[in-house]
């Protein structure tokens, strides 16, 4: 779709169901991660220095050319380059699935929950869903040319919001450290809102429009200029704003609506005309706002819901892409019909939208057993909503009772946990990662090798990778597979 | 391709991950859920099964 490559981040939380628990949420991610790469062989695990908090065997790439590594204590899963939306859907998915059956086979299962979250509601800690487009080196990448993908961005969480009970510390209660705004709960002080539910998990957490870091100071756009390709030619937009999703729709929704607004502002046709005042109180205030109007000051000055400035896009994306391709006419007809329910009763986006379908259970329970919303019940099915143990989460019993739309199939998903895209980068990745699996056995990636030399047997990055023996071997091209050069490469490895 | 900017590819993309059936279509695909007096029992029972503690000790490190 779009002429774009999509891929995703994904850190995960984990529940330890133990009121005294022997180990700490790292420690189980250890074992999970140590299981998938030494007992299930998912993938090979670096032996170099990533960087300062990735030393050998903090993860590696999978068969599938996604990863999974520790980062900052969490299990975190990046997919891998994906040209489609249902590609990046399925290996999405697969991340979770992978995640989930390591844990069941561990044994685990009773003992601790995967949570596809982002926020805990005790200690105000977050952690992401990053979303990543490749783009022209060209894309206008300043302030003015941006500033439509900023309006889109405050503007779209009111459907791709996960929803959460609950506020986060006040964002004008963040204390300054140095360059860093860090939250009181750092100090052990809180001073959320009393909010019952608001439909974004991230909303809270952004304090800038701009940034290049991605912990604490976290911007609607994140500006690190890393393009993993050749960076004469792209830039890769990281987007570190936006919820973990569970429903595969909103999932989709999210990054497809997202890749035409970046055409729209690569070929300039995006609407100039609604830069908002303040975007980052506007997206905290559209999050936190109760009667969900959604209302946003423009620097015109001029006042308009969140609604009505997405039916904007939405009108100039159907303008300029309509026709181009199957999947970008689905993105368009389901933005339409998203925006149009979201008019009425949030009842009719259970399944698609995911602050609808958790709101809705709420509701459901709190009429059902009589609570108010300061129940600390509330706040443990917020979570559960998102429990990636199918027999127990909550999005899965709506997937269960067929309220629940799907843009991938189980089938597809098993083969996602394997295979990579075959129309990309990662399919000559794959083929790297399965044969360095079939000729080598498990290294522990913790003690030195003995086999000679300094450098180690691989190094695999997303750009670029090199097998010892042999030159390094550049990946550039995102939206190359690099297939038959691979099985050269490696065929003269044997030799 | 109607990207104006973006630089014509050197390779063509192959066959892609083969999709679900009918991905767009009624049955196959996306469908409006059906939202009008759902039976809940099962979603009642799962949501009673849930621990009222489970939040409090969910305690996470802060990430990215």
């Amino acid at each position: 779709m779009l002429n774009r490559i999509f891929g995703l981040e994904t850190e995960y939380g984990l529940l330890i169901h133990e009121d005294r628990p022997d180990h700490s949420p790292t420690w189980f991610a250890h074992k999970i991660r140590d299981h998938l790469f030494h007992v299930q062989r998912r993938g090979v695990l670096d032996l170099h220095h990533r960087g300062h908090d990735e030393p050998p065997g903090n993860g590696g790439f999978l068969t599938n050319a996604g990863r999974i590594y520790l980062d900052m204590g969490h299990l975190e899963y990046a997919s891998p380059e994906c040209h489609s939306l249902t590609d990046v859907v399925a290996s999405d998915r697969a991340g979770d699935l992978l995640l989930q059956r390591a844990i069941d086979e561990l044994g685990f299962s009773d003992r601790v929950s995967l949570i596809k979250n982002n926020i805990d509601h005790e200690t105000d800690a977050t952690f992401g869903s990053h979303e990543n487009f490749l783009v022209s080196r060209r894309f206008p990448f300043s302030r003015h040319g941006m500033a439509p993908l900023i309006t889109f961005l405050v503007t779209r969480q009111i459907f791709t919001g996960s929803g959460r009970v609950g506020s986060a510390s006040l964002q004008d209660a963040w204390i300054q450290m140095d360059r860093l705004l860090v939250p009181p709960s750092t100090f052990g002080v809180r001073h959320g809102k009393d909010l019952p539910f608001q439909i974004s998990q991230r909303a809270d957490y952004i304090v800038n429009d701009f940034f290049e870091w991605v912990q604490h100071n976290r911007a609607i756009v994140n500006t690190r200029d890393e393009p993993l390709a050749d960076p004469n030619q792209y830039r890769r937009i990281h987007l570190l704003l936006g919820d973990s999703n569970m429903a595969e729709y909103a999932t989709a929704l999210k990054l497809g609506t997202t890749g035409l607004v970046l055409q729209l502002i690569e070929e300039g046709h995006a609407p100039q005309d609604l830069e908002i005042d303040e975007p980052v109180e506007a997206l905290q205030e559209i999050s936190q706002d109760q009667e969900r109007r959604w209302s946003v000051q423009l620097q015109s000055r001029k006042t308009m819901s969140a609604l009505d400035i997405q039916e904007r896009f939405l009108d100039c994306a159907l303008q300029h892409c309509k026709g181009q391709d199957e999947e970008t006419d689905w993105v368009l007809a389901q933005w339409a019909s998203v925006l149009q329910d979201l008019r009425g009763d949030y009842q009719k986006l259970i399944g698609r939208v995911d602050w609808a379908s958790k709101l809705w259970l709420l509701e459901c329970f709190r009429e059902s057993e009589h609570l108010d919303w300061g129940d600390p019940m509330l706040k443990s099915l917020d979570l559960e909503y998102h429990n990636l143990n199918h027999t127990k989460g909550l999005y899965y019993g709506l997937l269960e009772e067929g309220r629940v739309p799907r843009l991938t199939a189980d089938a597809l998903i098993r083969i996602a946990m394997e295979e990579a895209p075959k129309n990309t980068r990662a399919y000559g990745r794959s083929a790297l990662v399965k044969h360095l699996l079939s000729g080598w056995a498990p290294i522990d990636a913790g003690q030195p090798t003995n086999s000679g030399g300094l450098f180690p047997p691989y190094v695999i990055n997303w750009s670029i990778f090199q097998v010892r023996g042999r030159p390094p071997f550049p990946m550039p091209d995102p939206f190359r597979t690099y297939l038959e050069e691979v099985r050269t490469h490696l065929e003269s490895v044997i030799a | 391709m109607r990207h104006s900017t973006i630089p014509e590819r050197r390779e063509r993309p192959v066959d892609p991950m083969p999709k679900s059936p009918h991905p767009l279509e009624e049955g196959g695909g996306p469908r409006r859920p059906e939202t009008g007096s759902p039976d809940k029992d099962s979603l009642m029972k799962r949501m009673r099964k849930v621990d009222p503690k489970q939040a409090e000790r969910y305690r996470q490190r802060t990430g990215e």
